[in-house]
């Protein structure tokens, strides 16, 4: 076993210059710069969903929307605080009052708007198309913060994991809600709050070997 | 369990001083974490920008403040190095993490406190599936093989090869006892390697049938 002090010399030996890491604010910003610029993307090759214009009239969509983009935001600052060593972990909690409204808002639409779901309301290739949104706009932004987070696998990667994926499943939501008319309660439930667990589960699950794997790259 | 759960050292406090002069300093151990904190906040800033003279007066400075939170959950030195080790890895990789503008402790000390965590993890899950070798342990699984062997146990092994033919006793002795290779023991007794093979393989089987009588017996 190699000794303490010869191991402080390899160190000092291979100590390069170092690039401090921005504040966590501004790369939270510029992760979700690079959100919002997938997103108009999509709008571009998509195209938004043909009734935005009626439902954002509607003061519980619009309340839902902001409340999926609030959590998304303060999930990812989150990410980014918490990945740095010294800063408590109950920032992790920034996301809980926005996450709380938007899950209070898609379980009031379920409660006083149900839908029942008929053999024709759920077609295959509208599943499909929200399957392939929700694809298009979490990969990229989960490699994305897995290359930007990846010091993390060192530090509190469950946490940060977490707080991430939260982050991506609800901008993943909100992309959702300006791409596709879910107008089945059911279909609601499944595609925003369903992603989001599926999202944040693997996230936890898998998110300390995704980042350890990323790191040692 | 989390590293909140962990006691976190001694609380360090900032000592407003003069700039550290890198030759002027005494060594850390005699100083008190605290008047060093502000002294290890500006060597981690300029081994930032690459100073190794400031890095290498950093981790030396650091290493008997983690020596100490590590033996505070550690009992056994080797297990105490290897955290503080594992720390000072964690501090160079993630170094660039570091912001001057805030205090240097708690950025250390959090790092120390998540390897110490990692340290009790893998300590449980190594108690939990193996067993430590000690000095009165041995390599065999089997109560029988771990007894020391006693005087009369050699002379009844001695006395049982005494009883084998010749050739068969011969490669017991040059192969078992004296350790030659089959080639040594070839040479030394003028027969062939295979020769030699099968007078071992009837030798053994001999001998377990001399122990299994007496057994029988007994």
């Amino acid at each position: 076993m190699i000794t303490t002090p010869d191991l402080i010399e390899s160190l000092v030996a291979g100590a390069k210059p170092v690039r401090r890491l921005r504040p966590p604010a501004a790369r939270a910003a510029l992760w979700l710069l690079l959100a919002a610029a997938i997103v108009s993307l999509l709008a571009i090759s998509h195209g938004l969903r043909p009734d935005l214009g009626a439902r954002l009239g509607q003061p519980l969509f619009v309340a839902g929307l902001a409340a999926s983009l609030l959590t998304g935001v303060l999930a990812a600052v989150a990410a980014f605080i918490v990945s740095l060593p010294d800063r408590p972990r109950l920032w992790l909690l920034l996301p809980a009052p926005a996450l709380a409204l938007w899950v209070s808002t898609i379980s009031y639409e379920c409660l006083t708007e149900w839908v029942s779901i008929r053999p024709d309301s759920v077609s295959l290739d509208e599943a499909a198309d929200c399957f392939a949104t929700l694809v298009l706009t979490s990969v990229p932004l989960w490699l994305a913060l897995l290359l930007m987070l990846r010091y993390a696998a060192l530090l509190f990667s469950a946490a940060v994991a977490a707080a991430g994926s939260l982050a991506v499943a609800a901008l993943a939501a909100t992309a959702l809600s300006l791409f596709h008319g879910l107008d089945a309660s059911a279909m609601i439930l499944m595609w925003n709050l369903g992603a989001a667990a599926l999202l944040v589960g693997l996230g936890s699950a898998f998110g300390e070997r995704m980042f350890s794997w990323v790191a040692s790259r | 369990m989390s590293p909140s759960s962990h006691d976190r050292g001694p609380d360090l406090t900032l000592v407003s001083e003069a700039a550290p002069s890198l030759a002027a300093h005494p060594r850390s151990g005699r100083e008190s974490p605290a008047a060093c904190e502000l002294d290890w906040s500006i060597y981690m800033a300029r081994a930032q920008g690459g100073d190794r003279d400031a890095y290498r007066r950093l981790l030396e400075d650091v290493t008997p403040y983690l020596r100490s939170i590590a033996a505070r959950h550690f009992r056994n030195s080797g297990d105490i190095e290897d955290t503080v080790q594992e720390v000072l890895l964690t501090v160079h990789a993630v170094r660039h993490t570091y912001d001057p503008a805030r205090p240097f402790g708690p950025w250390l000390v959090a790092i120390a406190n998540r390897r110490v965590v990692d340290g009790l993890r893998r300590q449980g899950r190594s108690r939990a599936r193996e067993v430590a070798l000690e000095t009165g342990h041995e390599t065999f699984a089997a109560p029988q093989a771990n007894l020391p062997e006693t005087a009369s146990d050699g002379r009844v092994l001695r006395d049982a090869i005494e009883q084998l033919p010749s050739g068969q006793r011969d490669a017991i002795l040059m192969l078992k006892l004296q350790e030659m290779s089959l080639k040594e023991a070839a040479a030394a007794s003028g027969t062939s390697v295979a020769a030699l093979k099968v007078a071992t393989h009837r030798a053994l089987k001999n001998l377990r049938k001399m122990f299994a009588r007496q057994d029988g017996k007994a």
